[in-house]
């Protein structure tokens, strides 16, 4: 019984692509563990809604609207997919994170991965 | 020490991998809602500038097409929104002086004769027997239709036309 993957959700794959249905195997990487007690604490929770806040703050995500409809524009609006847009907009929108807003993120996850004591 | 910094520099990666993690995250909800947006249609600036591309691939079209009677054309303006005009204005309407139904097109002439030509249109208060009997007097026709009240005598008014 394999919960299917959306094929939509063009994303790079995560590693625990094929632990998702048996977690109690031992072969978990680090990352796997990472993600799961993120998930399990609520943590990873509190850190969306922190990512979006300061991204919304910053007028990061409006940024990223303009760039989608400037690439609806071209492409005619009947057309594009959303596979495209997030492949369209993920590389300027990762790079364009304010450096503020990434080492808020990185300390609070640096500080989670120390106290779950790995 | 490197026990330490080893696990120093895989924590760093971890860290980045969710932070990349919860970005790409956030990339996906803004594609999805512009997605939507595009999709819906509820981008009203994107109709717009659609819309606008159309017309004027149209109209260059219009222009390019040499079977395209010119003379037509010159009579029959299409306006940014495409639609045409015929040179007289075809609406019909009452005149609120007088309560007819007039063609737009012949409300300005319809006018001073309703209300008196040009500049001497009379105010409502000159309305009298006086006013009409000096006018029909000024003005030597054989009609000497006097009204004593009511709207100024538009029948007159009329057959000088």
């Amino acid at each position: 019984m394999a919960r299917s993957v959306k094929h939509s959700a063009n994303r790079p794959p995560t590693p625990d692509e094929d632990v998702r249905d048996s977690p109690e195997r031992d072969e978990l990487t680090l990352g796997e563990i990472i993600n799961i007690k993120l998930v399990e604490s609520g943590e990873k929770e509190n850190l969306m809604e922190l990512v979006r806040d300061r991204l919304v703050e910053s007028g990061w995500k409006d940024e990223m609207r303009i760039a989608c409809r400037e690439h609806v524009k071209k492409k005619g609006r009947k057309d594009v997919t959303v596979d495209e847009l997030i492949r369209v907009i993920t590389p300027k929108g990762r790079a364009s994170v304010p450096d503020a807003i990434k080492e808020e993120l990185l300390d609070r996850i640096h500080n989670f991965i120390r106290s779950a004591a790995l | 020490m490197s026990n330490a910094e080893d696990n120093k520099s895989s924590h760093d990666q971890l860290s980045s991998q969710v932070f990349l993690d919860l970005v790409d995250s956030v990339i996906a909800d803004v594609a999805s809602e512009c997605h939507r947006v595009a999709r819906l249609g509820l981008d009203r600036d994107l109709e717009v500038v659609e819309e606008e591309l159309r017309l004027s691939v149209e109209a260059r079209a219009k222009v390019a097409d040499p079977s395209n009677n010119l003379e037509t054309n010159t009579k029959y303006v299409v306006d940014i929104f495409g639609q045409s005009h015929p040179p007289v204005a075809t609406e019909v309407f009452n005149c609120m002086n007088c309560g007819r139904q007039i063609v737009a097109g012949r409300f300005a002439p319809h006018l001073e004769r309703c209300m008196g030509k040009g500049r001497k249109a009379r105010a409502k208060a000159t309305r009298s027997t006086t006013a009409s009997q000096n006018r029909n007097s000024r003005r030597n026709t054989s009609d000497n239709n006097q009204l004593a009240s009511g709207p100024p005598g538009f029948e007159e008014n009329v057959r000088k036309a």
